[in-house]
């Protein structure tokens, strides 16, 4: 055991009170802290991810065991949410519907950002004929009615969850294209841009490496406004009867349940309705902070 | 109402369940008790946003002789010789009328056009006397002539009528209809003078006069239909409701579709002085929900079924609004015998007999009973000797002899339904029961029901929810659609001892040999199941206090010439 400090912590040690600097990312992050509400939305989420995620793997029953003679009963020892009509435990369908949703909210989500962030950037960057004939396109799908056209592909392509995911991120990407177009339009006739032109970068490299970076903020921001829309969108496919099919449960599933049989049995509504809401209230706020924090211009406005 | 009645979507009621307190759900009356402050708020949005002040259309309907009741579903055509379904049988019933009528209690044949009859002594020759006034909304009289313009028609291979057969009871028409016989001189029906019908029959039939108050049976105004195309193919606009022409109590007024079809009473109408009602409004309805609420805000009368979950709280808070009448019908599922796996007889028996049926009326509600076999007990004097009995060892044992032990190897198997809450529970109920007693996997794939309907004439289903609806009280209006020659089988499935049992007890009069022929078929059909019967039903419906003369039948048929509404 040697007390004798070794070259490189000492020269940190000597650094530190020299040059405390924090990036942006740090600043964003404490303005974050700040604000409640994104606060208490993080914990939210967390904490229902984490409880959708392991949950089931605790609880005793399944998500498909039914116990006909026992039918819906109230919440109890036993069922901590009560049972649906089936007999079967609503906090167990609750947590394995939570994976659906969220699943379905992240996936479709990430289809949406990257085609979203990649046709915006490319229309933006370019400009002219190309970018006009691109939006065009992207006016022309915008006055189609997403749900429709959801149902339609479903149609198409017959009921696979996977397919749920992509359809929904199909139709999601529109908006995302739109703003990073905005901003991409902004960001590159800024000098920094011009400095990367006049040392002869490619205009991949100029896209992805030196605009991209500088526009994440609303990207982040959207993206977080983005898993909400999308959360409802499935609830209400899966209202229609469009969505996951029985005897797999989401949280749509779940509240077109309750909502049916409400006046008798009114815990198959509130429960999943609390939690649905709990979960997109979550999401909103910490979208919410996340552009005050992020974008500090627009969060003066 | 007419022969095949799949009945689009009935709903089974629910029981209440014991264990838990009352909760209100007529809310006016209720609202003090409600336990859960959310389901007051709820109910009471509910109840408040649909509840204005002023009159109600029942209320205005009591003053005015207004009935206003729901179908099921969107008439499809107001044709007597082309509809099927039960909401058009509906509007038939107040649109047309046959030979003979039906008493309101009883269902017993009463004159209709005819005002009298005549039987031979050997059953086969019914001479109808029509009646002097006996007239169609345009004023001319209705004659033998048309009866037997109409009965031509029906049969006429290229009208294509799905229920022709029907009428292979009249002397040579099946051999007409199939096109083997072209001279309709040779079939039963003939007309002795304007006034004078004779029918001439295959063979003796106790059930013959009640076969007549059908819509096959009923006469169509063969000239009015050859005003606006031919008679004898499909796509006659003629039921429009400025074209159509009628002989039933009530004439049409208005139709449009997916709102309303309102029906008046019929100045020219033989019996005009006893009905009682001015009009008729028919809703159609896709959602029992929205039913309910109609019904709760004063805009029905009648419903055509309730919601299983709220069926509970209206027994407790309002039994006189609710009525639970007796119901000739089987809910069961078709299994497509032509194709991969229910080919195999051991696999359709091994999925009849994992079902726990008395389990599922758990889920379903008390009211109904579960069916071990196709024709409902006591059906005029029949119950059914052959079972199929829940056994799952015996289950896993038949499967495990097809050569698929704890379901391994089997397919997913595709379960259609169409789009309704009620089935619905039903089928992830079974579905459950497949997977847990059986190992195998059953998907559920819920469609509109038009579609399910094709998809059945296709033959492009493994399995789907069926029901039947008797059309007469025999035993017969179930048994026959299994027939080889049957347009109503859709499972592929025949048997040519089955055939010959049903053919001999046609032409049986003794009743104890015809029921043993007939528990012959029934034994022949449960143990190659073609088909699951799952429950009998009951007829569950909301009706107002106001209306009169609605009285319990079995078939369900309610002639509107003798209902009236008081306040």
């Amino acid at each position: 055991m040697s007390n004798a400090p070794s070259p490189a912590a000492l020269a940190a040690v000597v650094a530190e009170p020299l040059e405390k600097g924090t990036s942006l990312w740090h600043d964003a992050w404490l303005r974050l802290r700040k604000n409640r509400l994104a606060v208490f939305g993080m914990w939210a989420l967390g904490i229902i991810a984490v409880a959708c995620l392991l949950g089931p793997f605790v609880s005793p029953y399944g998500y498909e065991d039914q116990n006909l003679d026992l039918g819906a009963v109230g919440p109890s020892g036993k069922h901590w949410l009560g049972t649906d009509t089936l007999g079967r435990d609503l906090l167990v369908r609750l947590l394995y519907g939570g994976r659906v949703s969220i699943a379905v909210g992240l996936s479709a989500t990430l289809v949406a950002l990257t085609i979203g962030v990649v046709y915006g950037a490319v229309a933006g960057f370019f400009g002219g004929k190309r970018d006009a004939f691109m939006m065009r396109t992207v006016d022309i799908m915008y006055s189609l009615p997403f749900p429709i056209f959801v149902i339609l592909l479903m149609v198409f392509f017959g009921r696979n969850i996977i397919l749920l995911f992509v359809a929904i991120g199909a139709v999601e990407w529109l908006t995302m294209a739109r703003i990073v177009r905005s901003q991409v339009m902004a960001v590159k006739k800024m000098e920094f841009i011009e400095a990367a032109r006049s040392l002869g970068f490619g205009r991949r490299r100029i896209i992805f490496r030196h605009i991209l970076p500088n526009i994440l903020g609303p990207i982040i921001v959207y993206t977080t406004l983005t898993i909400p829309a999308v959360m409802l969108l499935e609830a209400f496919l899966s209202f229609l009867g469009l969505g996951v099919q029985p005897p797999m449960s989401s949280w749509g599933v779940l509240i077109k349940d309750g909502a049916e049989k409400m006046e008798e049995f009114w815990w198959l509504l509130v429960f999943p309705g609390t939690i649905f809401s709990l979960t997109l209230f979550s999401l909103n706020f910490l979208g919410d902070g996340l552009r005050d924090a992020l974008d500090v211009r627009s969060s003066k406005d | 109402m007419t022969a095949a009645r799949e009945l689009a979507r009935r709903f089974r009621p629910r029981s209440g369940n014991p264990g838990h307190p009352p909760r209100g759900r007529q809310p006016r009356a209720a609202v003090s008790r409600l336990l859960s402050p959310v389901t007051c708020l709820l109910s009471a949005l509910l109840f408040f946003t649909g509840c204005p002040q002023r009159e109600t259309a029942v209320q205005r309907g009591n003053r005015d002789q207004i009935l206003h009741r729901s179908l099921g579903y969107d008439v499809v055509d107001l044709d007597p010789h082309l509809v099927t379904g039960i909401a058009e049988g509906e509007v038939m019933r107040a649109l047309f009328e046959g030979l003979v009528a039906e008493d309101p209690e009883n269902l017993h044949p009463v004159p209709g056009m005819a005002e009298r009859w005549d039987v031979s002594a050997d059953g086969l020759v019914y001479t109808f006397h029509l009646r002097a006034d006996a007239k169609w909304s345009n004023g001319t009289p209705v004659t033998a002539a048309d009866f037997v313009a109409s009965y031509r028609r029906i049969l006429t291979p290229s009208l294509a009528a799905d229920y022709a057969n029907m009428l292979y009871i009249l002397q040579g028409a099946e051999a007409y209809h199939k096109g083997a016989n072209k001279d309709f001189s040779h079939v039963g029906v003939s007309a002795v003078d304007p006034r004078t019908l004779r029918l001439v029959l295959e063979h003796p039939a106790s059930y013959f006069l009640a076969l007549l108050v059908n819509p096959p049976w009923r006469p169509v105004p063969i000239a009015v239909l050859e005003q606006h195309g031919r008679s004898d193919q499909r796509g006659n606009a003629w039921t429009r409701p400025e074209r159509i022409v009628t002989n039933g109590p009530f004439v049409l007024k208005k139709w449009t579709p997916n709102q309303v079809m309102i029906v008046e009473k019929s100045a020219t109408y033989w019996d005009a002085a006893k009905v009682r009602l001015k009009a008729v409004h028919f809703y159609p309805m896709d959602s029992r929900d929205a039913e309910e609420r109609a019904f709760r805000a004063g805009q029905l009368h009648i419903t055509d079924a309730v919601p299983v979950a709220k069926i509970a709280a209206y027994r407790r808070d309002s039994p006189h609004l609710l009525r639970i009448d007796p119901y000739l019908a089987t809910e069961f599922l078709r299994l497509n015998t032509q194709r991969a796996p229910f080919t195999d007889p051991r696999i359709r028996r091994a999925f009849a007999m994992a079902i726990d049926r008395e389990s599922l009326m758990k889920a379903l509600g008390g009211q109904v009973k579960p069916a071990h076999a196709f024709t409902p007990p006591d059906t005029a004097g029949y119950t059914p000797a052959a079972r199929i009995e829940t056994n799952v060892a015996a289950a896993r044992a038949l499967l495990k002899e097809a050569g698929y032990e704890g379901g391994r190897g089997l397919p997913v198997i595709e379960f259609l339904y169409p789009n309704s809450e009620n089935v619905r529970v039903m089928a992830e109920a079974l579905q459950e029961m497949w997977r847990r007693e059986l190992g195998v996997e059953v998907r559920l794939i819920n469609q509109d029901l038009k579609v399910t309907f094709a998809a059945r004439r296709s033959g492009d289903f493994q399995m789907m929810r069926s029901n039947w609806i008797g059309d007469y009280l025999d035993p017969a209006t179930f048994l026959d659609i299994f027939r080889g020659d049957s347009g109503n089988n859709y499972t592929g499935w025949s048997n040519s001892s089955y055939d010959a049992a049903l053919f001999a007890a046609a032409r049986t009069i003794d009743p104890a040999a015809r029921r043993e022929l007939l528990q012959k078929a029934e034994a022949l059909l449960l143990e190659a199941v073609p088909i699951i019967p799952i429950y009998y039903y009951t007829h569950v419906f909301l009706k107002q206090p106001s209306v009169q003369g609605w009285h319990p039948t079995l078939l369900d048929h309610h002639p509107y010439k003798h209902v009236w509404l008081e306040n």
